[in-house]
């Protein structure tokens, strides 16, 4: 029963790790992977010693980890809000809804993204309408809203899809502690913060643990469908740098050393969180 | 030669052009190239001219005596209206003639993406099509990936080597450093075609506000405020957008030339300089910071910047001014507003002469365009490949590849060849840019030599009556604006990475600039940076390799 899953590891995990050695060598595909000319460390030194690297880096972090402390939490408390309702119908209602965003494809997200901060847009009149603003704000061509916009519609994206995993968590704690803590007097806050938030928190610190793994990786595609110009400075990350020298001008040992080094600190970061998770609560992922 | 034998010969023609009436027809062939697979005797008795030979310029056809197959890597996507090009009128006649039939690969999307996953994948087709040969043969070339042309040339393309001995500046367009030649090119033979895109006004917004043609850069900047400030559309709203455009680069080379520069590359006696990095580049940010802080150039230009947004806003009356092409933007917007707006007229107007006196149309091509044909190094077929290319040159394949099969898109009236009715004034809802793609891709589109009576009759078509490729050429000039220059992998490794991080700069810069987020008082700050990013040693490559050029 081992077979098929060790057979799919071997094939599509492991075997393309492979091809990571173009990292070192200056690839040719007409000469092949093993016959290409190895050049070191020289990739890694072009991305290290370009003018953008600082920046890159910078970027990259500040729009995951704003992603992580702002999605992260909001998924959570949605899930124990909805975990409160008592009203099943809304409860399900609220539940689709917030979902729904989830299955839309992204092109259809960011052109949805472009017409609600355009200047007529509904962001702007509903800003306009409720006199927070006098000027329409341009969002999409002004670099210090870039970030906000991400993580906001990121937020919106998979608020709701986050959250089932929680739910999921939740419906696994045995009632009869709840019935134990009504006969104790316990109110509703007691019964979230002695029952519902320690009952899930192993998922939660599983879910963190694997979040900050990947706290390098963000969605570039998003971002190349959202950024331009004017918004370079605070839009342009490692992984959009790496598209558009990598696949647009056919850079692929370059751009394999910059994803080589991408994944070297996510795991790096992975290995660090698990440990304090370890260290301090009793949950890990091993 | 047994009666057997001779009944097999006469019938194979016949068997032949049913095998490409059914190619032409359905998708796939498989069944047709089994049937065309004749036995080994007969295929010796079709090398004598068992079909009716012919030659054109030289090239003997058909090209073969027995189907050949040969694949076509080519995007599809936007202009390249159809799905598979053997739907083509043009494409089914020219198989007809040659007898070699052709597997189109088509990406969906023209994207550099989809070009470079296919050149890195290995699996590459006999011909490959890329808008981007200019600078992208050489590098392809010394990887191993393209077939070196030269002495194919010499021995079997007859047509082309004529086009290339009569014009050697061609010849020296497509040459790699190495001196190799990878790809045929979309040629130009007359001078006047080279204009591509230029300036365009609202005609009947600068008659109704009383106003003339625009000449200088401040007489565009008074027409701009004014078709802001005097509602020139007359609905009663300030909903005018004078300028619009889908980038930056449009309206750089609109206003660029007129303070001396470029916003790239270009050539100041004999140097090689870069716009941004040029002094006076100062006074064309200047110039278009004014044009967006009063709100004259689009606000929305850096999010706006598909060509559909653009055509919404001419077509919704509110835009007055633009950078585009002959056809695709002035031939298109014409044939959408007709009979829908009572005065819409677009007119072309001259390049705007600057302060300094500075007056210069920037926007041509070369006789070589950087869009053509390149041969695998991976093909079985050689030979055939080069004569099917050639044959694109040939008389006979420069009339399919621009005007389509004779009686059916067009009529050869006195020698000329002139398109029918129903191509330039289709009554199918299709504009006639769009039609033409029904019967053939576009002599502009094509490796092959791009025919001057094929744009003119579409204008003509549309109702232009001044013909706008003859206004600029007094404008153009040859001298300043960079060759198509190629550079060898050791310059390549140093120009390369140094411009990704120049034009990211650049671009984030001269846009704050423009929007007013960045000072332009201290444009010496920027010029600075451009040192320190490098901008010396890519322009020392530039120097190099554009004296190759020169001296080729």
């Amino acid at each position: 029963m081992l077979l098929p899953t060790v057979l799919y590891f071997l094939i599509f995990e492991y075997k393309p790790m492979y091809g990571a050695i173009i990292a070192f060598k200056n690839f040719n595909p007409y000469l092949g992977i093993t016959d290409s000319p190895w050049v070191g460390f020289k990739n890694f030194e072009k991305f290290f010693e370009s003018y953008y690297f600082l920046r890159l880096l910078r970027n990259t972090f500040l729009m995951s980890f704003y992603s992580l402390i702002f999605i992260f939490p909001a998924s959570l408390a949605f899930a124990l809000l909805l975990n409160e309702l008592r009203l099943k119908k809304l409860k399900s209602f609220l539940q689709t809804v917030s979902y729904l965003p989830h299955f839309i494809s992204l092109i259809v997200i960011c052109g949805m993204i472009i017409d609600f901060t355009k200047p007529g847009g509904i962001i702007n009149s509903l800003l306009l309408g409720i006199g927070l603003i006098s000027e329409p704000i341009q969002f999409l061509i002004l670099p210090e809203w870039f970030r906000t916009i991400y993580v906001g519609s990121g937020m919106w994206q998979s608020l709701g899809w986050n959250s089932i995993i929680y739910l999921a968590a939740l419906s696994g704690i045995n009632p009869s502690l709840y019935e134990a803590a009504v006969v104790d007097g316990a109110g509703r806050w007691k019964q979230l913060m002695n029952i519902t938030l320690p009952g899930i928190l192993p998922t939660v610190l599983i879910l963190l643990i694997l979040n900050v793994g990947t706290l390098l990786n963000v969605g570039w595609d998003k971002i190349i469908l959202l950024y331009n110009p004017g918004t370079y400075v605070t839009a342009d990350v490692i992984s959009t740098f790496v598209y558009r020298r990598g696949v647009m001008e056919a850079n692929y040992s370059f751009s394999a050393a910059v994803g080589l080094f991408n994944s070297v600190i996510n795991f790096t970061l992975l290995v660090l969180a698990n440990r304090i998770s370890r260290k301090t609560t009793e949950s890990s992922l091993w | 030669m047994n009666v057997a034998k001779r009944k097999l010969v006469l019938l194979l023609p016949v068997l032949l052009s049913l095998v490409t009436l059914v190619s032409a027809c359905g998708g796939s062939n498989t069944n047709a190239g089994k049937t065309a697979e004749p036995t080994a005797e007969v295929q010796k008795a079709t090398e004598a001219p068992a079909k009716e030979g012919k030659t054109v310029g030289g090239l003997q056809l058909p090209i073969v005596s027995d189907k050949l197959d040969l694949s076509l890597w080519s995007p599809s996507g936007g202009n390249f209206r159809g799905t598979n090009f053997n739907e083509k009128l043009s494409f089914q006649q020219m198989e007809e003639n040659t007898n070699i039939h052709i597997d189109f690969q088509h990406s969906t999307e023209a994207s550099a993406e989809a070009f470079s996953l296919l050149m890195s994948s290995g699996k590459l087709p006999d011909i490959i099509y890329n808008d981007l040969w200019g600078t992208d043969s050489g590098k392809y070339g010394t990887q191993g990936a393209l077939l070196p042309l030269e002495d194919l040339i010499e021995k079997n393309a007859p047509n082309f080597k004529k086009i290339l001995d009569d014009n050697p500046d061609i010849r020296g367009q497509i040459t790699s450093p190495e001196g190799h030649i990878f790809y045929l090119p979309n040629l130009v033979l007359d001078s006047q075609d080279l204009t591509q895109m230029f300036p365009q006004v609202r005609k009947d917004w600068i008659e109704k506000l009383g106003l003339s043609m625009p000449e200088t850069t401040e007489d565009w900047y008074n027409m701009l405020k004014a078709f802001r400030e005097q509602d020139a559309n007359g609905n009663g709203k300030k909903d005018e957008i004078p300028l619009v455009t889908v980038n930056l680069e449009n309206i750089m080379m609109l206003f660029a030339p007129a303070f001396g520069v470029d916003y790239g590359f270009f050539v100041d006696n004999g140097q090689v300089k870069y716009g941004p990095n040029d002094p006076r580049f100062k006074d064309v940010v200047t110039y278009l910071h004014r044009l967006y802080d009063e709100q004259l150039l689009d606000p929305n230009y850096l999010v706006d910047t598909t060509f559909q947004t653009l055509t919404e806003k001419v077509t919704t009356d509110v835009a007055g001014a633009w950078f585009g092409w002959s056809g695709s933007y002035m031939g298109n917007f014409t044939t959408l507003m007709e009979g829908k707006h009572p005065t819409f007229k677009i007119a072309p107007a001259t390049p705007p002469k600057g302060p300094n006196g500075d007056q210069r149309h920037v926007s041509f091509r070369w006789q070589a365009a950087a869009h053509g044909l390149a041969v695998s190094s991976r093909t079985e077929h050689p030979e055939e490949v080069m004569k099917w290319l050639d044959y694109q040159y040939s008389e006979e394949g420069i009339l399919l590849n621009n005007f389509g099969v004779e009686g059916k898109s067009y009529d050869l009236v006195n020698g000329e060849p002139i398109y029918k009715k129903e191509v330039t004034h289709p009554s199918n809802g299709l504009t006639n840019t769009q039609e033409l793609l029904n019967h053939t891709i576009g002599g502009g589109s094509w490796a092959t030599v791009a025919d001057t009576r094929y744009a003119e009759q579409i204008r003509e078509a549309n109702g232009q009556t001044e013909n706008p490729l003859e206004l600029y050429s007094d404008y153009i000039d040859f001298d300043s604006k960079l060759p198509p220059v190629q550079f060898t992998t050791e310059e390549n490794d140093v120009v390369v990475p140094l411009m990704a991080d120049i034009q990211t700069y650049v671009a984030e810069t001269i846009n704050a600039m423009i929007m007013g987020r960045q000072k332009i008082e201290d444009y010496d700050k920027v010029t600075a940076q451009l040192e320190k990013m490098g901008i010396n040693d890519v322009l020392k490559e530039y120097q190099v390799a554009y004296e190759r050029f020169k001296g080729k």
